[in-house]
């Protein structure tokens, strides 16, 4: 019995996530909840790519947004330039594009470990900032790129709301499943090696630098595809998609969901979303709001949310 | 490039690199001393240009601003040591991260307060002239900078070389633990270290607020060039803050001129080269990469 009820669990929130907007539609903010949740999946999946840096491998990437960003203008390229809705070939541009820009800039940056590495990381996404910014002809420079063709995969129209919230809710289910999936294989533990012992690792017949290597690109494409769609939910990019706000945004979301947990990341990414979105229309000062709690989890509660809710439910079992 | 534009960039690529070197120097002393990289030093540099601004706007005095900007960050350096980062000593990442809260919360405050716009302030009074060079006119507060920033370089090199100060810090920078357990006092040197290389960036950024401009986004923008310069030329050490600055501040500058296009990149690229040729940077003591 128990056996199943994990997964069972695990199934219906998925279904009730997926399906947000038909059952919260008698609600009347509900146009607006869907919009939120829409972009807190979207960060999610940047903060979830993430987290296999920063939790599994222990490398601090403090650029990721270079990633997300090459994916959003990639997609929003190739749909104008070559004419094209079809959702794969939006996606594997994304994916392709952020991949060998992480395979390039990590090339170098890998060499680097701990603060270096998180020195070099955000130095080179400024990098990337910078020729987003001054490609102009290409990107839009500091105007963005607007009106960003939304995809059609199969029949389907993403120019319905609704049916893009299914795509960025699906994608994200499918993202975290293989987040799991990575965790829990050999290669996820090796990964986890690395941050625990790399001479050792080494010592073991590891290639530490090209496993680093890899993972800094697998982070990369994944979040390349949140960028593609963070471009196809609200139809421009920006070179903020590409910025250090960004790269700053998805480290903290990982930092206070909970950095090596599997759904710390996600959670995170909503607490942050919520700051910067939600509250911001109430306060004007959300950045110091979530500048403060950032401070107080890396002070007090460095394991995150999840560590916090883990000990909170030892202590009640025990 | 005629001869002309050629000498005038190269003074303004020395100005900017002179710039560079105090706002760097800051950093790698902290860095040197706490094995802390200050993800905060942009925006104590901000900060400094801002207060510059209140003064000026204030008094009109200039001269007020480059004494009270310095001292103001320092005293904010001094409470921040050990009221945040000591809780987490021996934990550099993590002190590493609270300084990224730290610029958060500063950069939002200040664009609060003065908004989003770009100001400027004019040239202090006495050195608002031009002189002429190679026939046009060149304004004399560039060539200030420059004198600023090599007499700054001087006096920290002799503090570090001649003082006792100087001594408990090149002994701190070697071996933080190894001094603790002779009996000085590490945790008012490390304050002192952090209050001092606070000070350096708000210094750096009154020096900066008439010429280089003043607004949102130069903390994250500054703080990149102090990275860049610090890897590039080595960390830790006072010669490799110079060794970058005068590196990278008359590249980015020709850059700009030369090829707008990719200027933004080339300083990344030259990055990217030294470290692959020489992974402590160019006169430094700290292998950055393997």
């Amino acid at each position: 019995m128990t056996r199943f009820a994990a997964p069972v669990a695990a199934l219906v929130v998925a279904a009730l996530l997926v399906t947000f907007p038909l059952w919260s539609s008698p609600w009347e903010s509900s146009r607006y909840a869907t919009t939120i949740l829409q972009s807190m999946l979207v960060v999610a999946i940047l903060a979830l790519s993430l987290d296999l840096l920063v939790g599994s491998a222990g490398m601090p990437s403090l650029g990721h947004a270079a990633y997300f960003g090459a994916g959003a203008y990639a997609a929003a390229i190739a749909g104008q330039r070559l004419g094209s809705d079809d959702l794969l070939l939006g996606l594997g541009a994304a994916v392709l594009v952020s991949a060998v820009l992480a395979l390039a800039i990590g090339a170098v940056a890998v060499r680097a470990a701990g603060i270096f590495f998180l020195m070099l990381t955000l130095a080179f996404a400024q990098m990337v900032f910078a020729i987003a910014f001054q490609a102009a002809d290409i990107t839009g420079g500091s105007n963005g790129f607007s009106g960003v063709r939304r995809p059609t995969f199969l029949g389907l129209d993403f120019n319905d709301a609704t049916a893009l919230f299914h795509l960025v809710a699906v994608v994200f289910l499918l993202v975290l499943l293989l987040v799991w999936r990575i965790r829990s294989s050999t290669y996820g533990r090796a990964l986890v090696g690395l941050r625990e012992n790399e001479r050792r690792m080494r010592a073991l017949g590891y290639d530490t630098t090209r496993l680093k290597l890899s993972a800094f690109v697998l982070a990369g494409a994944i979040a390349g595809v949140g960028g593609a769609l963070q471009a196809y939910s609200i139809r421009f990019v920006s070179p903020n998609d590409v910025g250090v706000a960004r790269s700053v945004e998805a480290f903290v979301s990982v930092l206070i969901g909970g950095a090596s947990t599997l759904l710390g990341p996600a959670i995170g990414a909503a607490v942050v979303v919520f700051i910067e979105r939600v509250l911001d229309s109430y306060v004007p000062y959300a950045d110091t709001i979530l500048g403060l709690v950032f401070i107080v989890f890396v002070l007090a509660a460095r394991q995150g949310i999840v560590g916090l809710v883990r000990v909170a439910y030892a202590r009640v079992r025990a | 490039m005629t001869p002309e534009t050629a000498v005038v960039q190269a003074l303004n690529g020395i100005s900017f690199g002179a710039l560079l070197f105090i706002l760097a120097a800051g950093l790698s002393l902290i860095f040197g001393m706490m094995d802390v990289v200050n993800l905060a030093h942009g925006a104590f540099y901000m900060l400094g240009a801002y207060i510059t601004l209140t003064v000026v706007q204030r008094t009109g005095q200039f001269w007020l601003a480059l004494l009270l900007a310095p001292l103001l960050i320092g005293a904010l350096g001094l409470l921040m040591e050990p009221l945040l980062l000591r809780r987490l000593r021996g934990r550099h990442l993590d002190q590493v991260l609270l300084t990224i809260g730290v610029s958060l919360v500063i950069a939002d405050l200040i664009g609060l307060t003065f908004g989003r716009e770009i100001r400027s302030i004019p040239f202090p009074a006495g050195l608002d002239h031009a002189i002429t060079i190679m026939g046009g006119d060149y304004p004399v507060y560039r060539l200030f900078v420059i004198a600023f920033g090599v007499a700054l370089a001087v006096l920290l090199a002799i503090v570090h070389r001649r003082t006792r100060v100087g001594a408990l810090i090149r002994a701190g920078v070697d071996d933080a633990p190894m001094l603790a357990a002779l009996g000085v006092d590490i945790d008012r040197l490390f304050a002192v270290t952090f209050a001092v290389g606070a000070a350096l960036a708000g210094l750096a950024g009154v020096i900066a607020a008439p010429v280089f401009g003043i607004y949102p986004g130069m903390d994250v923008d500054y703080l990149i060039y102090s990275l860049v310069v610090v890897v590039v030329g080595g960390l830790g050490t006072l010669s490799g803050a110079v060794a970058g600055s005068a590196l990278i501040g008359p590249t980015d500058t020709f850059g700009r001129v030369l090829f707008p296009q990719f200027a933004l990149a080339l300083i990344f690229a030259i990055m990217a080269v030294v470290l692959l040729l020489r992974p402590t940077g160019l006169l430094g003591r700290i292998r950055i990469a393997r």
